[in-house]
């Protein structure tokens, strides 16, 4: 779903260029609900009202850690486990704020094969087609094994999932198990987050140097955000008004059941939307470090992130 | 010996000092590992972590050789039934040349369609990108036979066949080799292209390594995939020699 693509390339020699009074934020998708609270904040004026001038980039295949180390952006979107493994690589990138506090990664498959659980759907004959390289499927493969799964990258189409019942795949709950359910399929889905690892997704992160240097930008940004949440969360509507011309695959409906759908991994039971743990933060990079993703121990965890 | 020398010595000399220019410059302007990897980095994982890489490499070298065997042998084949006619040629020829400019990237998830995960669809993007190359050079080859040649084969009576074989293909070797040598480096990429959907080998060793953000394992396996392609170069290189030394003034006049 959310992949880094070939476009480094590009960015490769840009040197840093950050320019104070206007702020970029990089996406790593298409406008989707998963990005609700942030259109929601534009238009409700959550960012206008504290001073902030917020400029949306990025989309499918934009390297945005890259983008953020380098300076070329001030914000962006990425996972958890993302920010753990470029810190590990000795990118300086720090989470500001944490939209799903449940991930909503998971795997689909049909509802028909009648597999019971996540551990069922890894031991039965068949294909799973995910992201090449991705932390879960080597986490998955370590907690309940392989078996006789063929491995397949997935090429960000649900079609061969449609065309083969024995096929299973990589999913965002909000996306693709409903754009498959509208298609004719009956899927079924396994939240990854189920089997203990569960990294916060669709964080914001940006440089250590910006936090220092500008620590009331990002305080501020980071209040626009979750009030655009609270919007979000009570009435995505006239957000997703503005997103469906932007992402044409979507229709409202698909926009609406996302929202729907995101709903209960977005929302805090007590304290304030985006806000992460230390214990959560420390765990993931214990679990990636134990995974042998990390080439140095893991750092402390509050390194990882703040709460501003 | 002195003439290995002069040949030799230009490409790596270039090499040593490319790679000492970046590492230094990488260096003095402080470039996150995570942008771009110094070389040294890039040769610590190309070493590190050669027990995937020599894998995922003999994965893809395998593809790229089917790949460009079916494509020589079935560009070869193409290009000698657009020879036959004119007519053949108007008729069929603009539909070869979409093979030409088809964007695999954009294909390549239909090939997995249509010939399932794994490496007969990494052949068929490596074929489908290479065999345009051999098309057009062969065809050139079997169309430019020296007219004075032909029509001594038609004094003689030569069969139609016996024109094929003892003249119009021996003209058109020296450019189907030409051919080869584009197809050789493309057929390298039509591999990899495939495997970013079809599966394995190098191609998902970088997708991978990207994901993980192991820049260095990038540019290790791109390394990789750029000696892939150079062995082939010279494979042709060499088998071209060998088939045209005693005759063609491209190989004797050296």
């Amino acid at each position: 779903m959310r992949t880094r693509g070939l476009a480094l390339a590009g960015w490769l020699l840009v040197a840093c260029a950050e320019d104070d009074s206007k702020l970029t934020l990089a996406l790593n998708w298409k406008p989707e609900p998963e990005f609700g609270g942030i259109f929601e904040a534009e238009r409700s004026g959550a960012f206008e009202k504290r001073g902030l001038a917020l400029e949306r980039t990025g989309g499918p295949g934009a390297p945005v850690v890259q983008m953020v180390t380098a300076g070329q952006v001030s914000f962006g979107i990425a996972s958890a486990d993302e920010v753990v493994l470029a810190r590990d690589r000795g990118g300086d990138v720090v989470a500001v704020f944490a939209t799903y506090q449940t991930s909503p990664q998971g795997l689909m498959t049909h509802a028909a094969r009648g597999l019971a659980s996540l551990e069922a759907l890894l031991e039965a004959k068949g294909t799973l087609a995910v992201e090449p390289g991705l932390p879960y499927v080597k986490w998955l493969e370590k907690r309940y094994g392989f078996g006789a799964l063929q491995v397949v990258p997935y090429t960000y189409s649900i079609a061969p999932f449609l065309n083969d019942p024995t096929l299973s795949q990589q999913v965002f709950v909000t996306a693709e198990p409903i754009a498959a359910r509208r298609a004719g399929a009956d899927p079924q889905v396994f939240l990854v987050a189920d089997s203990g690892y569960d990294p916060y997704t669709a964080v914001v992160i940006t440089r250590g140097e910006t936090l220092r240097s500008r620590p009331a930008q990002v305080k501020a940004l980071v209040e626009a955000l979750r009030e655009g949440w609270r919007g979000y969360l009570d009435d995505p509507a006239p957000a997703n008004a503005r997103m469906g011309p932007l992402n044409p695959e979507m229709d409202a409906e698909a926009f609406g059941l996302g929202a729907e759908a995101q709903e209960r991994l977005i929302e805090v039971a007590n304290g304030a939307l985006g806000q992460m743990s230390e214990e959560r933060w420390a765990t993931l990079a214990q679990q990636l470090s134990e995974l042998g993703l990390l080439a140095k121990p893991p750092q402390p965890a509050a390194s990882y992130f703040v709460n501003p | 010996m002195k003439r290995a020398l002069t040949r030799i010595a230009p490409p790596v000399v270039t090499f040593v000092v490319g790679v000492l220019l970046a590492e230094w410059l990488i260096r003095a302007l402080d470039v996150s590992p995570l942008i771009l990897p110094r070389p040294s980095a890039v040769w610590a994982a190309a070493t590190g972590e050669a027990a995937s890489l020599l894998p995922a490499l003999g994965a893809t070298a395998q593809a790229v050789l089917i790949g460009l065997a079916l494509s020589s042998t079935l560009g070869v084949a193409a290009a000698v039934a657009l020879a036959a006619s004119p007519w053949i040629q108007r008729a069929f020829y603009p539909y070869a040349i979409f093979f030409q400019i088809v964007p695999i990237v954009a294909i390549a998830p239909l090939l997995v369609i249509w010939f399932g995960y794994g490496p007969r669809a990494v052949v068929a993007a490596a074929l489908v990108v290479s065999i345009f190359p051999v098309i057009a050079n062969t065809l050139a080859g079997l169309l430019s036979v020296d007219p004075a040649l032909r029509d001594l084969f038609r004094l003689y009576g030569a069969s139609g066949f016996a024109t094929l074989w003892k003249l119009r293909l021996p003209w058109a070797l020296p450019y189907l080799l030409t051919g080869l040598r584009i197809a050789a480096g493309l057929a390298v990429i039509g591999a990899i292209v495939g495997e970013f959907v079809g599966g394995g080998g190098l191609g998902v060793l970088v997708l991978g390594a990207m994901r993980q953000q192991r820049t260095d394992l990038v540019f290790a396996a791109v390394a990789y995939a750029s000696l892939l392609g150079l062995a082939l170069f010279a494979a042709v290189g060499l088998a071209s020699r060998i088939a045209l030394r005693h005759w063609h003034a491209s190989e004797t006049e050296r």
